[in-house]
């Protein structure tokens, strides 16, 4: 369930001529492996509205 | 007999609990309906208004609360589970967060005359940080509203549904039916949505560790790993795996000019 948007992209991806893979696990099998993540810079975080 | 009346009565109250709290959480269980039942079994004497009322009342508030405390404690990731049912997800996440956010706080008094909003507004009220008290405030209000019009039209026409339903223990099979319906009519849309993914499945898959040992070999063989996750940026301090870039689903045919056609490119989301 977790892969379906990938997959999704994937596939339009592949239908447009691009060479995309679905990554297995996404980040939580990159976190177990070991593999380093980085903040998302401040320029991509999109805020959605809060109350408070 | 008085014992089996006894029996009848309290299965229908817990029919009530259930499809109320059932369609609270989200699945497609008619919950006016079943208030629509239990207001004329009010009427008939079949059910007593001061245990129906509260049973009402409790089912709808446990299970906003629940909803309530996990938006609260998942970010915007919760939202993301609930919009996965709809069509567009992403989508789905930024419109019910700015519906709820231009209606404020009122949101909450009607959505639960509205399917679909009534299970989002909880968890969007979490994850937008409304207080507890006050969530619960607005919140059993709506519920109320909710209860008691569709309880009192089930009142006042109670002979309609007396002539439908036939009293309590057609209630409860109602309910049961009810259930019954909503359970296959989610299995089937299930199924329709598995069939309707179909062919992303056959997107090739590749595991981690084959990603990591082509970044080894960068930058000869360059690689893209991209991030496609679109509520993993609306908390501010997320993570994503370094070096990837941002490929907001939505916008894909903006952002495809900027991908490299002869690079392989690793898609990844939660």
């Amino acid at each position: 369930m977790g892969e379906a948007t990938s997959a999704r992209v994937a596939r339009i991806l592949r239908e447009k001529g691009f060479d995309a893979y679905v990554m297995v696990g996404g980040l939580k099998s990159w976190r177990k492996a070991g593999l380093p993540t980085e903040r998302v810079p401040e320029s991509d975080v999109e805020l959605l509205p809060s109350f408070n | 007999m008085t014992d089996i009346a006894g029996f009848i009565a309290k299965y229908g109250y817990q029919s009530l609990f259930l499809c109320l709290f059932l369609e609270a959480i989200g699945l497609p269980i008619p919950g006016a309906v079943a208030l629509l039942a239990a207001g004329a079994a009010v009427a008939g004497g079949a059910m007593r208004l001061v245990i129906a009322l509260p049973v009402a009342l409790l089912a709808t508030l446990v299970a906003d609360t629940l909803l309530f405390l996990a938006g609260r404690y998942s970010g915007w990731s919760l939202l993301a589970v609930l919009c996965g049912l709809s069509l567009s997800p992403e989508g789905c996440i930024v419109r019910s967060a700015k519906w709820f956010y231009q209606r404020g706080r009122l949101a909450l008094l009607f959505a639960k005359f509205i399917p679909g909003v009534n299970t989002m507004a909880p968890p969007l009220a979490g994850s937008m940080k409304m207080r507890p008290g006050q969530f619960l405030r607005l919140d059993m209000t709506g519920a109320l509203a909710y209860i008691l019009s569709y309880g009192a039209v089930g009142f006042l026409f109670r002979d309609i549904f007396r002539a439908l339903a036939g009293g309590l223990q057609a209630f409860s099979r109602t309910a049961e039916w009810l259930i019954g319906a909503g359970v296959v009519a989610y299995i089937a849309y299930r199924i329709w949505l598995y069939g309707k993914h179909r062919p992303d499945r056959l997107v090739p898959r590749v595991p981690v560790s084959e990603v990591a040992a082509r970044l080894k070999e960068q930058p000869l063989r360059p690689l893209v790993i991209a991030d496609v996750r679109s509520h993993g940026y609306y908390d501010p301090g997320a993570q994503r795996a370094q070096g990837s870039i941002r490929l907001e689903p939505n916008n894909l045919d903006q952002a495809l000019p900027s991908l490299p056609q002869n690079a392989p490119i690793y898609l990844y989301c939660t």
